[in-house]
């Protein structure tokens, strides 16, 4: 369809993003179209699946499901973007390993075979930030000039999570020490990035750690915002709707489980980036989030 | 030391017992397997400790992942698939960067879930996950007020996945079917109410 220089991609939703945070979906799909990006339905897709739940019971189980979706974008003979580490990990990893292991791949074949697929090894996967962060895709500066509404003043800290970027010898992201390109991500907007202490920190929630035993996931969560309260920050932002619920909700039920009040607004950064290139609130479901959103608005309308 | 004391009272039997490792307890298969699954060296590890040094769950409970890398070399199979300190790990990643050995400790625990679930170890949350997957495609799965605030988005009520083209799940549950995960799935929900 449109042919004007657009990359296209087949937009893989995950789970919590369109049932729990829509205002991520329709951010990804608004702000990515004026970087150059457009993403596009990948009909029938599922939950990557959930590879702490999933992969935890039986990794070929885990393996198979991925690959079905995977199928689902090379049937489609487009690469796959999407907005999640949690589903990065499923998609992006499976992907590769059925890429590169013959008798995994013929493993998973076998059982895809049963539902008319077959999975060839066709397309690649990537996470939306990290194609907004490429110079040959969007890069920081057409990211910056995107920008109508620049976020002046906030002080902004992010939360890389994990399984974006690590484990790092299967990944191209270099560094998970003290990365910092998200940070530069953030800038591009027009607010200012802040450290913390020990900022690569997971926040607590994967594993199926978050089911199984919410107080000790909590902990881990608490132990974060400690961490970001320290230095002020105006609001968290992070690219994983996992995490968002982990610290967005997990801010109300630190406070019922433990008394500790934190009140820190948390922002997918295409939430962010939708602020920035000037949608209003309303556009972005931010009334569904837990923590109150408005005392960050307030700093940046 | 006797393994057993035959002492009268069984508490004092249980408070006494002898806690020592012995060659029969090990199965030198279980590292072998757990290396196979995971697709990790684990033979390799050092005990250095950097692992359980880099954990978000250790300071907050007595889960150890040094301790799971040493039980997988020791092939103690039955102490580490059934201590519930298994279910702790967030798989962060954090102790697999730093492995001076380059080892991935957080695949060991993986492959060592795996074999629990084998033996019907599995926590039920990760159960429940498994049904709804199995019901709708999603383990979290679209809801009334959700759908209403999508509309509001100017984005349908359904997303784009199985949740619009239910006509895909079928052949999702045909894989979940042919693990025969979601029966066991429902049976183990239902020992476990």
């Amino acid at each position: 369809m449109s042919g004007n220089n657009m990359r296209q991609y087949a937009f893989f939703l995950g789970c919590i993003a369109p049932n729990r945070y829509p205002g991520i979906e329709a951010a990804a799909i608004k702000t990515s179209k004026k970087v150059g990006i457009e993403l596009l339905p990948l009909k029938g897709a599922s939950c990557c699946p959930a590879p702490g739940a999933f992969g935890s019971i039986d990794l070929n189980i885990w393996y198979a499901m991925a690959a079905r979706n995977v199928v689902l974008a090379e049937q489609m003979n487009m690469d796959i973007a999407l907005i999640c580490n949690g589903c990065y990990k499923s998609i992006y990893e499976v992907n590769h390993k059925l890429k590169h292991n013959d008798e995994l791949r013929d493993g998973v074949n076998e059982v895809l075979k049963e539902i008319d697929m077959e999975f060839k090894g066709t397309v690649d996967v990537w996470h939306l930030a990290e194609l907004y962060y490429d110079p040959e895709i969007v890069g920081i500066k057409k990211l910056a000039d995107s920008v109508t509404r620049p976020l002046t003043g906030a002080k902004i800290a992010v939360h890389y999570g994990c399984h974006l970027m690590k484990p790092k010898k299967e990944r191209h992201f270099g560094n998970t020490e003290n990365p910092m390109w998200i940070e530069e991500l953030v800038a591009a907007l027009g607010a200012e990035p802040v450290q913390y202490r020990n900022k690569m920190q997971c926040c607590g929630a994967g594993g199926g750690v978050r089911g199984y035993d919410l107080a000790h996931a909590l902990d881990i969560t608490n132990e974060k915002m400690i961490n970001l309260q320290e230095v002020g920050a105006d609001a968290l932002t992070e690219v994983c709707p996992f995490c968002q619920l982990q610290y967005d909700r997990g801010q109300i039920e630190i406070q019922e489980k433990f008394g500790s009040t934190y009140g820190l607004p948390v922002l997918h950064y295409n939430e962010l980036l939708g602020l920035a290139q000037g949608m209003n609130p309303d556009e972005l479901a931010l009334d569904l989030h837990a923590v109150d959103v408005e005392p960050f608005l307030k700093k940046i309308l | 030391m006797a393994r057993s004391k035959n002492y009268q009272d069984p508490k004092l039997e249980e408070k006494l017992k002898d806690r020592k490792y012995y060659a029969t307890d090990s199965n030198p298969d279980f590292l072998k397997e757990v290396e196979k699954i995971g697709q990790t060296i684990a033979h390799m590890c050092y005990q250095c400790g950097t692992c359980t040094g880099s954990c978000p769950s250790a300071p907050r409970s007595s889960y150890r992942i040094r301790l799971f890398m040493r039980k997988a070399v020791l092939g103690l199979e039955e102490e580490a698939l059934t201590d519930p300190d298994l279910w702790l790990c967030t798989t962060c990643y954090s102790c697999t960067d730093r492995c001076p050995r380059d080892i991935a400790p957080t695949d060991v625990i993986m492959a060592m879930r795996n074999l629990a679930a084998k033996r019907d170890i599995v926590p039920r949350n990760f159960l429940q996950t498994v049904q709804l997957i199995y019901k709708s495609g999603h383990g979290v799965p679209n809801n009334d007020v959700n759908r209403a605030a999508r509309v509001k988005l100017g984005l349908e009520a359904e997303p784009e996945t199985t949740h619009k083209y239910p006509e895909y799940i079928p052949g999702i549950q045909k894989i979940i079917d042919h693990y025969e995960l979601k029966a066991k799935a429902d049976r183990l929900v239902a020992q476990g109410e």
